[in-house]
């Protein structure tokens, strides 16, 4: 006890206190999420103004008199003239391997019951975005499961791919397979033990969606133990506007955190309409001028700055990279309103889902006449281009016929037949949802189609032949199944085995 | 009546009119009033609202209020003095005020700029480690 003593004098003794200078302010109004504060003359755009009471809030507005900030957490504890000063520091939140399995809020603070996060490290949220010399050609795929689009609407690792379509069309889904394609992928090199397989780890960013949507998201991921690999960052629409505008932008740290340490993301944003619209409530409480239909002027800026952190960046900074799938609600199919169109334009590409195709039972609902991927092919997997190279045009021929075989008229042989190839082609591309298929599985069913091994089938057992032609080839073919997944291309030798199992598997088929 | 961009811009170039060499001109600021008071526009009161916020703040810059336990001595009140002159220029407003429950130690405070070294400062720092 003595030491003890002597050592805390000794401490006392050899203590210095300085004076730290603050910059203060005075709360001048507070309401709605947002305060006025007069004074702060030193604050910078975007720093973390500590608002007393445990509160925090961001600077969006510099005025010459006073500050507006967005308040990040209950605003209910301020009152008009109580003291703020900044803190010198930009907005960050925690980011790592940690953070995978977990469910974060905006902070990076869990919401899952499940302990603290185990990161040391921190990325602010708003960060510039790779610029032109740290890139590189997106060359890797994302394989998302989802048959139409590894098929005809690749998507490659650092890509912006867009999944836009009305309310209940299923974009989300789309989003969840990728994810747990990605995980089951992951899971397998694990297994195998394949060092060349680069994990690709997953973000999903809730924005504005019903605590129970998120719950259900989540139920389904650690259902098909895809949380392994996930983070889920959630601002529910219970959260205040502010919460919601900035929640993707710190998914997007937490994504950058693996392209920047050589590793590879996916990141979704469920969804950017709504975010959009918390980003116009918090604009038009800070008194900001307001456009088209009462956004303010820098929306476009407010998706391009997000969406250009995803990225492929060079060998020499990593090779790792972030691919994006944001997603937009259109109102009654109308993709010529604001946002729609401005994300379409910053993206690479768009998914396009349509109600009607839903409502027919082709699901996912995937337009393939205006759905596009501009950089995704050159990642296709060479066997995919092989087999799936003609699809696009095919299809898009079989629908401009079957609109004319609709008038009744007598057709050729030739043109009943391209008929009969693409009601089939539809009806394989139909996939149950939470069920991706693997690559190799899709290679051999699409092989099996442009061969002709399904004219003869009925297009209302084409499913069932699918089903059973997977069953066969997992089961007693996987040796070639993994030979596919091995070469990554179709050559004479595969073929020839392809072509010999397929014979094998028709004569089995009634 | 709402203050309009004008009415702000109106005020603000009013201000600027008061100032001379960076300080304050008690004159010219009560010349600006007499002179707006005795115009009766209807954009009078707003405007003179808007110039007497910005008067306020502009004060407030050129003020500092330093705070402690106990009264200063003379000498530590001079040092102190001198030390902000150095600082922040000549035509600063200072006024000592005693505060017992800072403890100890001293808080200076010149327009948004706060100098906090008290013990209070201290233990709520340490309050809020914990």
């Amino acid at each position: 006890m003595a030491n003890l003593l002597k050592e805390i004098e000794a401490q006392i003794a050899g203590a210095k206190t300085a004076a730290v200078k603050q910059n203060v302010g005075v709360i001048r109004e507070v309401g709605d999420g947002v305060a006025k504060i007069e004074g702060l003359t030193d604050a910078m755009l975007n720093e973390m103004i500590d608002l007393g009471n445990g509160v925090t809030g961001l600077a969006l507005n510099l005025d010459e008199t006073e500050v507006g900030v967005v308040i990040l957490g209950d605003y209910t504890q301020l009152k008009e003239g109580d003291e703020a000063h900044t803190t010198g520091k930009l907005l960050q939140v925690p980011v790592g391997k940690g953070l995978l399995g977990r469910v974060v809020n905006i902070l990076g603070e869990p919401v899952d019951g499940k302990g603290p996060i185990k990161s040391d490290k921190t990325y602010p949220v708003e960060k510039i975005a790779p610029g032109i010399i740290r890139r590189r050609s997106v060359s890797q795929p994302v394989q998302t499961g989802i048959m139409p689009i590894d098929a005809m609407i690749p998507i490659g690792r650092g890509q912006r791919e867009l999944i836009i379509g009305d309310r209940a069309t299923g974009k989300t889904t789309v989003c969840i397979d990728t994810i747990i394609s990605q995980a089951r992928l992951n899971k397998a090199a694990e297994m195998a033990g394949d060092k060349e397989y680069r994990p690709l780890y997953c973000i999903y960013v809730a924005i504005g969606q019903k605590q129970s949507t998120i719950a259900r998201v989540i139920a389904v991921l650690e259902e098909a133990g895809a949380m392994p690999y996930t983070v889920i960052v959630a601002s529910p629409a219970s959260e205040s506007a502010a919460n919601q505008y900035l929640v993707p932008f710190a998914g997007a740290a937490m994504g950058e955190w693996f392209m920047d340490n050589g590793m590879d993301a996916l990141i979704v944003y469920d969804d950017l309409t709504k975010q959009a619209v918390a980003y116009r409530q918090v604009s038009l409480l800070l008194k900001r001028p307001s456009g088209r239909e009462a956004f303010p002027g820098d929306v476009f800026y407010l998706h391009s700055r997000l969406l250009e952190r995803a990225a492929r960046v060079g060998e020499k900074y990593g090779n790792g990279s972030l691919t994006a799938m944001p997603i937009i609600e259109t109102q009654s199919g109308d993709v010529s309103a604001y946002i729609p169109t401005n994300v379409i334009s910053i993206t690479d590409g768009q998914i396009f889902l349509e109600t009607d195709l839903f409502y027919q039972g082709v699901r996912p609902a995937i337009n393939v006449g205006i759905s596009v991927s501009r950089v995704g092919s050159a990642a296709q997997l060479k066997a995919m281009k092989q087999v799936a190279g003609k699809l696009k045009g095919e299809l898009a021929q079989f629908r401009e016929l079957a609109a004319f075989a609709q008038f009744g008229s007598d057709l050729d042989a030739k043109t009943q037949a391209q008929i009969d190839r693409g009601k089939r082609i539809m009806e394989i591309f139909k996939q149950a949802q939470y069920n991706p298929i693997p690559v190799e599985i899709q290679v051999v069913v699409l092989w099996a189609v442009q061969n002709g091994y399904m004219d003869q089938v009925p297009v209302a057992r084409v499913k069932e032949f699918q089903n059973k032609l997977t069953e066969y080839f997992t089961t007693r073919k996987n040796q070639l199944l993994a030979k596919i997944g091995r070469e990554k291309a179709l050559n004479d030798e595969l073929k020839a085995e392809l072509k010999a199992a397929a014979d094998e598997f028709k004569q089995t088929w009634h | 009546m709402k203050i309009t961009k004008r009415m702000k811009r109106n005020a603000k170039q009013l201000f600027r009119v008061c100032m001379v060499k960076g300080l304050l001109d008690e004159s010219r600021v009560r010349q600006v009033v007499q002179h707006l008071v005795a115009s009766g526009e209807r954009n009078s009161p707003p405007t003179l609202a808007h110039f007497l916020r910005l008067l306020k703040l502009g004060t407030a810059q050129h003020t500092a209020v330093i705070e402690s336990a106990i009264q200063l001595p003379a000498d530590l009140r001079a040092a102190v003095q001198s030390g902000l002159a150095q600082r922040y220029g000549p035509g600063l407003a200072i006024t000592f005020a005693q505060r017992p429950e800072l403890i100890g130690g001293m808080r200076i405070q010149v327009g948004c700029d706060v100098y906090d070294g008290t013990v209070r400062a201290g233990l709520e720092a340490l309050q809020r480690s914990f």
